[in-house]
């Protein structure tokens, strides 16, 4: 009695059943790519707000430089800039003094694209002390 | 009828997944670039009480791509600041959006005893989109 169970074991063979496995295999493979999204790296560039009645310089022992954000680029000192020519007189500025404070007035008609370039700059030559006004 | 079962399985499981990542930020804006603002790390080492304020083209505000009005903005800024006192907020603002709207954004948190606020814009361009925009 226990030969013949033993026998009809034996004929028992275990198939192992390939197609769905390759049928998830390939779902899940379907599902990365699909689902495979670069996102881009973010920057973040902090800023000090003053309240909005306040119309005042802030108080420090060194003069603040005053970058003029308009409809169409940068005034510095009285002139119209490129960012190349901003970026050359904020580096001159930054090496003697990193501790400067830098105060981006903007025009309430610029493109934000203005303030963020501006700030970069600002960023690239190490200045960390950054207001935004608005007029 | 097994691999049938399976393939429904698996759409069944990617609906699922799916559902629960919809993108919860405004697509629609276009972040300038700064190479050498500070990158923002990802999601377990930034600031959990982070809040995002978005602003459009047009000026519309949103936080998570949820609309709102400024004076709804107010009441969630001022509720955030009674509860955790000091956090950290980014303004997400498009490109092309004028000053004007970003500075309603700025006014509202410094109204609210909140001088300090940082704007996001793209550090390194990952997406076909962005790389197309600063490929010249």
């Amino acid at each position: 009695m226990a030969r013949k169970k033993k026998d009809r074991n034996k004929g028992d063979e275990v198939k192992l059943e390939m197609t769905p496995m390759i049928d998830v295999v390939f779902q899940l493979l379907i599902f990365f790519i699909v689902t495979l999204k670069q996102e881009d790296i973010l920057s973040q560039l902090e800023v000090l707000r003053p309240a909005p009645d306040t119309n005042t310089t802030p108080e420090t022992q060194i003069e603040p430089i005053t970058i003029l954000v308009g409809r169409t680029g940068f005034v510095y000192r009285g002139r119209p800039v490129t960012e190349s020519e901003l970026n050359s007189s904020i580096a001159r500025v930054a090496k003697y003094n990193t501790n400067a404070m830098v105060m981006v007035k903007c025009t309430l008609d610029s493109d934000h694209r203005w303030l963020v370039k501006a700030l970069d700059i600002c960023s690239r030559n190490n200045m960390t002390k950054l207001s935004v006004f608005s007029m | 009828m097994t691999p049938m079962i399976d393939v429904v399985f698996q759409l069944i499981i990617f609906f699922i997944v799916t559902i629960t990542m919809t993108e919860n930020r405004n697509e629609d804006i276009r972040l300038e670039r700064s190479i050498h603002g500070l990158e923002i790390k990802s999601d377990e080492n930034s600031s959990p009480l982070t809040l995002v304020i978005e602003v459009d083209r047009k000026g519309r505000v949103s936080i998570r791509n949820v609309a709102m009005s400024h004076a709804q903005l107010a009441g969630i800024i001022d509720h955030r600041h009674r509860k955790y006192n000091v956090f950290p907020i980014m303004i997400r603002a498009d490109y092309r959006t004028k000053h004007v709207h970003v500075k309603n954004v700025m006014d509202i948190c410094t109204g609210l005893g909140i001088g300090r606020v940082s704007f996001v814009a793209v550090k390194d361009p990952r997406t076909p989109e962005s790389k197309a925009r600063w490929s010249n």
